[in-house]
């Protein structure tokens, strides 16, 4: 906290993100084991490295809705996980005012053996909410979840849907200054999934300012009054959500041309595909 | 009304990185701050030991009694001298070091098997293997249960002094924490640690005099004539703890209970704690990773 102190342009922003870079080494990536590791130290492997993010700089005030796009693996989920104090930049800087919350991946960190109401408990202990706030959540949880007597039964004999209800309705039971939300909307049935889409919406209006990432264009274009389109970990276009939506159809479109192209080339002429590189 | 304990998500910037003396310090308090997730899951550990078993909670006794049997059978065939009152001398370490396991192996996956709430929400990773250490206090606590039942029939050894076992407790269990942080961090990112783990606590228990006392030591030809491998195995933590355990549990060779080694185990607390502050720094540098190796 000693360094330079963030230089700060506006006033009333809620997100202030600056040269961000999000690096990873792929040294440790996914259950590598000591054998392999060894092996890699051993035989001096220059470390792989690549960025998920990098320079990415924006600011998002209080009121707005940002939607981020981008094909999959474009740093989209980093991002979030970024604003949200899940991964630490490795440069630049992020400043988030508020409380922040995410729609958690319904379930993530439930406890089989715990009834649904030690549940809620647990999840609000997670979020780090004090247990008196909880506990006066929890009443409206259970109703919004609808679970019947089963709050009371052990979670390993609920259903999938059931599961997503309690972690939908604990999720969204927050209100927070800044929300995050990361594609969240397609679980249980179709009743249920009118009714959590209609509360994401009821969060979306309350909350201060609110970071999305979706496929949904429909959603970005109606509800989003700002969008940022992500490749390869940097930002292509950011603005007008209409604008941006157009410009990512048309690299998702000249994507695939260039893909069909590809495995055409390759398919036909193996050799020329070859030489042209 | 959404209300936390937290501090907002405040500036996040690359540069800064905090010394050790922080990072304790961070670590303390958000320990303290998160007692309550602590307890929560310490009890959602212990009902899970209960729920899948048929005889549920009695496993909590039967099984320190039954291990008991198993190595009172396993001396008896290979011992050179009997000794007296052996299950009673053997329960004294099988019931802090069935604690010390149970603690270390549920710390080794605390951090892996919550990957996925990792990855999705910031809480302070230190209270997972600080919760798998509390819980086997309860495990630890509940062996008391068998520990009277065997005292019942060795009544000539019971004494005042058993009630100094919590406070040897105390120095196991900040010992355990240090222990629990290092292997916790360590499996983020060398999956085959709980193997390693397994065959580490093995021959660490067989090291330890648990089933022999250090004094016994002498009538191996090996240790006889290597003063030096003495002097290792008493060093040992758990040479410390178990001799401190028995002494006041089961007495000496000699006789009945005794005041336990006070500069030992003064000692031993001392070196934990130095052990903790630096596995704590270890956990809380790799901790930024975590979210990103899962």
């Amino acid at each position: 906290m000693t360094d330079t102190p963030p230089p700060i342009t506006d006033t009333e922003y809620a997100i202030a993100a600056d040269g961000l870079g999000v690096r990873y080494t792929l040294r440790f990536s996914r259950k590598k084991s000591i054998q392999r590791t060894l092996g890699q130290w051993l035989a001096r492997d220059p470390v792989e490295q690549f960025w998920a993010l990098r320079d990415v700089t924006f600011r998002l005030v209080h009121g707005e809705s940002l939607a981020v796009i981008g094909p999959n693996g474009a740093g989209k989920s980093t991002l979030l996980q970024v604003l949200a104090g899940i991964i630490r930049p490795s440069e630049g800087s992020v400043d988030v005012r508020g409380h922040v919350s995410g729609l958690l991946t319904l379930g993530a960190g439930f406890d089989v053996e715990l009834t649904g109401r030690e549940n809620i408990l647990l999840a609000g202990a997670f979020l780090g909410l004090d247990d008196a706030v909880t506990r006066d959540l929890a009443p409206g949880i259970v109703e919004y979840a609808d679970l019947g007597q089963f709050i009371d039964a052990p979670l390993k004999t609920y259903s999938s849907g059931m599961r997503a209800r309690l972690g939908f309705a604990i999720a969204t039971s927050v209100d927070p200054d800044i929300l995050l939300l990361d594609e969240v909307l397609a679980t249980g049935d179709s009743t249920f999934r009118a009714k959590s889409k209609a509360r994401v919406l009821e969060l979306v209006r309350d909350s201060k300012a609110v970071v999305l990432v979706t496929h949904d264009m429909a959603w970005v274009k109606e509800y989003c009054n700002r969008a940022i389109l992500l490749e390869h970990g940097h930002v292509v276009i950011e603005g007008d959500p209409d604008e941006v939506v157009e410009t990512h159809r048309r690299h998702t479109e000249e994507e695939k041309k260039r893909k069909a192209a590809e495995a055409k080339a390759a398919g036909l002429a193996p050799e020329i595909a070859g030489a042209k590189r | 009304m959404s209300a936390t304990s937290e501090a907002p998500a405040a500036f996040r910037n690359a540069a800064s990185r905090p010394g050790a003396v922080a990072l304790i310090g961070e670590a303390l308090r958000e320990v303290a701050s998160r007692r309550r997730l602590v307890r929560y899951l310490v009890q959602a550990e212990i009902k899970r030991r209960g729920a899948n078993t048929f005889l549920g909670n009695l496993w909590w006794v039967l099984d320190p009694l039954l291990l008991m049997a198993v190595y009172v059978v396993l001396v008896a065939i290979i011992a050179r001298r009997p000794i007296d009152d052996y299950p009673l001398f053997i329960f004294a370490a099988i019931l802090p070091w069935k604690w010390f396991t149970a603690a270390v192996t549920d710390a080794t996956s605390s951090i892996v098997s919550q990957h996925r709430l990792i990855k999705q929400i910031a809480f302070p990773k230190v209270v997972l293997p600080v919760a798998a250490v509390t819980a086997g206090v309860v495990g630890f606590a509940f062996g008391m249960v068998p520990l009277a039942g065997i005292m019942l029939l060795y009544l000539d050894r019971l004494s005042p002094l058993i009630l100094l076992v919590p406070l040897i407790a105390v120095v196991q269990y900040v010992f355990t924490i240090g222990v629990a942080l290092l292997v916790a961090a360590g499996n983020v990112f060398v999956r085959d640690l709980g193997n390693v783990m397994r065959h580490v606590l093995r021959l660490w228990f067989y090291l330890s005099p648990g089933l022999y006392s250090l004094s016994m030591l002498d009538e191996v030809t090996l240790f006889r004539e290597n003063p030096l491998l003495v002097t290792l195995a008493s060093v040992n933590p758990f040479a410390v703890l178990f001799e401190a355990y028995r002494r006041v549990i089961y007495g000496t060779l000699e006789g009945g209970p005794v005041m336990p080694d006070w500069l030992a185990l003064g000692v031993l607390l001392a070196v934990s704690v130095g052990f903790v502050a630096v596995a704590t720094v270890v956990f809380k540098r790799l901790e930024p990773t975590f979210a990103k190796v899962l």
